[in-house]
């Protein structure tokens, strides 16, 4: 009885440290990925973060208005962004590589997977930094027309072209990663036909006078803030 | 750029018959046929009573006129040579009137007009604009004489006006250009101009020609210029200034951000020349000193003061951009103030450096920025007004004096902003 306990121990211990011994290089090269891993990423981040400093992203951002929102949201200037986005996504890649050539069953593939899914990530985060930079840049163009315009609630025709804008773009880039595809579709359809749809229906009913003067006020003459501009040199 | 290739062959063969002259009258047109015949008869008139000995050359730069101006500019030519020219004349007088080629605006005709004047070797040059029906034979003579009698390089006219005649010239343009520049000049952005063809030489050498900016403000450019060339400059008192009548002209949401992004740039451009003086100098008047002349332009002072107070509260994101938290502070205090609002010198200053900074600086989209400065200086218009009617005109006069003097000594805080870390 004792005898058998013994040996099976001995058996058990012996395919332990064949496990071990065949298991052993494993980790390490493992442990060597993940460590060129994060002094790669750690380079790449900060080049990034020198190269998008020296063509003045934080002015940029600063410019179009993704400075001030990164600010209000306690985050750091663009260029730090960037770079930490370029370092997890660098780091990210060679902890999956380690993961992989542990070869763990179910983690297999992950890498490909990754790998596939880097572009689509990177242009859905492109999509939504465009998508910020034009809801600002209309945001802003409809608010000056708006007010030259006369036309009342200036603010609020600019803050619904911003907001209508970085809905499509989020949608446009949760297409691009294929997240809850169908879901996004149709909820930004119904969204956004339903919002157009109520504007339709409280400007056509509900505004009836206030479009009326608004038309009015576009095809009469307008006040004595804008008639002749040379009358001001 | 060498002038032949600014200018069209049919122009050049023009040119190349008329040979040398010691004058050049330059009118750029579009669609000026209402009034560039008073303009041209002036100028010839001019040749004939004063400048009888020299070799004299009108020429009409055309932009394209769908109304004839160059048939007009043609006869008008035509009629006072043989009517009154070739009694008094001793040399003859050419006239050219050719369409000039390249981008439509102000800039490429007064480009073709000093091309020609360089080729020409023309001694002095003067433009004249083709809506001011009130220039005179005297007041050619008046920008052309310093020119060839007195060595002076840039005349720039000085207008009898009404104080409160041309707000955005006197509220903003004149007392920035002064203290940026140092000079005291009238009229920063006359279209009308003597100057002296080394001057005109000098700005074809410099690349402005081909930008938007060519197209707006390039008046404006030619006195900055002036001044950071180092040219002699003089002033020319033309009397008072009446503008023609014309179908369309662009309403002041349009012509704001044309005259106040010109300006802004020109700073940009001559920063070097600009940053590190300090005071003014008045520029030599020829002349009597201009007179107020013509009643005080009619304001409908109710609707600048709704523009404002509605301007500041509807732009106040964007405001928030650019003004610093007391400037911004001090106009959202304005605006919810009753009746008439007083819109201090000081706040008014402080106002148009900082968006002159951050038009620099560029905090955003710069025709943005421009536009979000109209209601503001609405606001000052409206205020300017109020007091002036208080007051009376010596008192307005002594206003603006003021007003400038304030530019000057703000001068630091603009360089502070413009120098500003984490800009550009």
């Amino acid at each position: 009885m004792a005898e058998t306990i013994a040996e099976a121990l001995r058996q058990a211990w012996e395919n332990y440290q064949t496990g071990f011994a065949r298991f052993l290089p494993r980790i390490l090269v493992t442990l060597t990925i993940f460590v060129i891993g994060w002094l790669l990423a750690f380079v790449f981040g900060f080049l990034t973060r020198k190269v998008l400093g020296w063509l003045h992203l934080n002015a940029l951002a600063d410019r179009s208005g993704a400075g001030e929102v990164l600010k209000n949201a306690e985050l750091p200037p663009a260029d730090r962004v960037a770079g930490r986005l370029v370092f997890w996504l660098v780091f990210l890649g060679f902890l999956l590589s380690g993961l992989d050539a542990l070869g763990f069953k179910g983690v297999e593939g992950l890498v490909a997977r990754f790998l596939h899914f880097v572009p689509n990530l990177l242009v859905a985060v492109v999509i939504v930094v465009v998508g910020f930079v034009a809801s600002n840049f209309l945001w802003r163009a409809t608010l000056l027309a708006a007010f030259n315009a006369r036309l009342p609630s200036a603010r609020l025709l600019g803050n619904a072209v911003r907001v209508l804008v970085m809905i499509l773009s989020v949608a446009m880039a949760l297409e691009q990663i294929g997240v809850a595809k169908a879901v996004v579709l149709t909820a930004f359809a119904i969204t956004f036909g339903a919002v157009m749809l109520g504007l339709a229906i409280a400007f056509g009913i509900g505004g009836g006078g206030l479009a009326r003067r608004i038309l009015e006020q576009q095809f009469t003459e307008r006040d004595g803030t804008d008639t002749n501009g040379s009358s001001h040199l | 750029m060498s002038p032949p290739s600014i200018l069209s062959d049919d122009l050049l063969r023009q040119l190349m018959a008329v040979g040398q002259v010691d004058i050049m009258v330059g009118v750029p047109t579009l669609n000026n046929a209402a009034t560039v015949g008073a303009v041209v008869q002036a100028a010839h008139f001019a040749f004939g009573n004063h400048f009888a000995r020299e070799r004299t050359v009108l020429i009409n730069s055309d932009g394209g006129s769908s109304d004839g101006t160059p048939d007009i500019v043609r006869e008008a030519s035509r009629v006072e040579s043989e009517t009154v020219l070739a009694a008094h004349s001793l040399r003859t007088r050419h006239r050219i009137s050719a369409p000039y080629h390249g981008v439509p605006g102000k800039g490429t005709a007064l480009r073709t007009l000093f091309a020609a004047a360089d080729l020409l070797q023309a001694r002095a040059v003067a433009i004249l604009d083709p809506e001011i029906t009130s220039i005179t034979p005297d007041g050619v003579f008046a920008l052309l004489g310093p020119v060839l009698r007195d060595g002076v390089d840039f005349v720039s006219p000085a207008y009898a006006r009404h104080p409160l005649d041309g707000p955005l010239v006197s509220q903003l343009v004149r007392p920035l250009f002064r203290a940026a520049y140092g000079r005291r000049l009238h009229e920063p952005m006359a279209a009308d101009l003597g100057c002296s063809g080394t001057f005109a030489a000098s700005c074809l050498e410099e690349a402005v020609w081909e930008s938007d900016f060519a197209r707006y403000g390039i008046d404006l450019w030619l006195s900055c210029a002036a001044v950071a060339g180092g040219f002699r400059m003089a002033e020319a008192a033309l009397g008072p200034r009446t503008l023609g009548p014309r179908v369309a002209r662009p309403g002041l949401q349009e012509l704001f951000p044309q005259v106040v992004g010109s300006l802004f740039s020109c700073l940009e451009m001559h920063e070097a020349f600009w940053a590190g003086r300090t005071g003014s100098e008045a520029v030599p008047l020829l002349g009597e000193a201009p007179a107020v002349a013509g009643p005080a332009p009619p304001v409908e002072r109710a609707s600048l003061i709704e523009a404002f107070r509605t301007g500041v509260t509807d732009l106040g994101p964007l405001l928030e951009q650019v003004l610093s938290p007391e400037t911004l502070e001090a106009l959202h205090a304005l605006s919810r103030a009753e009746g008439v609002i007083t819109y201090p010198d000081r706040l008014w200053v402080a106002t148009v450096m900082e968006f002159a900074a951050a038009h620099y600086r560029g905090v955003m989209h710069r025709q943005h920025l421009l536009q979000a400065l109209v209601p503001l200086y609405l606001g000052r218009l409206a205020a300017f007004h109020a007091r002036a009617e208080e007051v009376g005109v010596d008192a307005t006069e002594r206003a603006l004096e003021a007003l400038g003097e304030s530019f000057e000594e703000a001068k630091p805080h603009l360089l502070g902003l413009w120098n500003k870390e984490g800009g550009r």
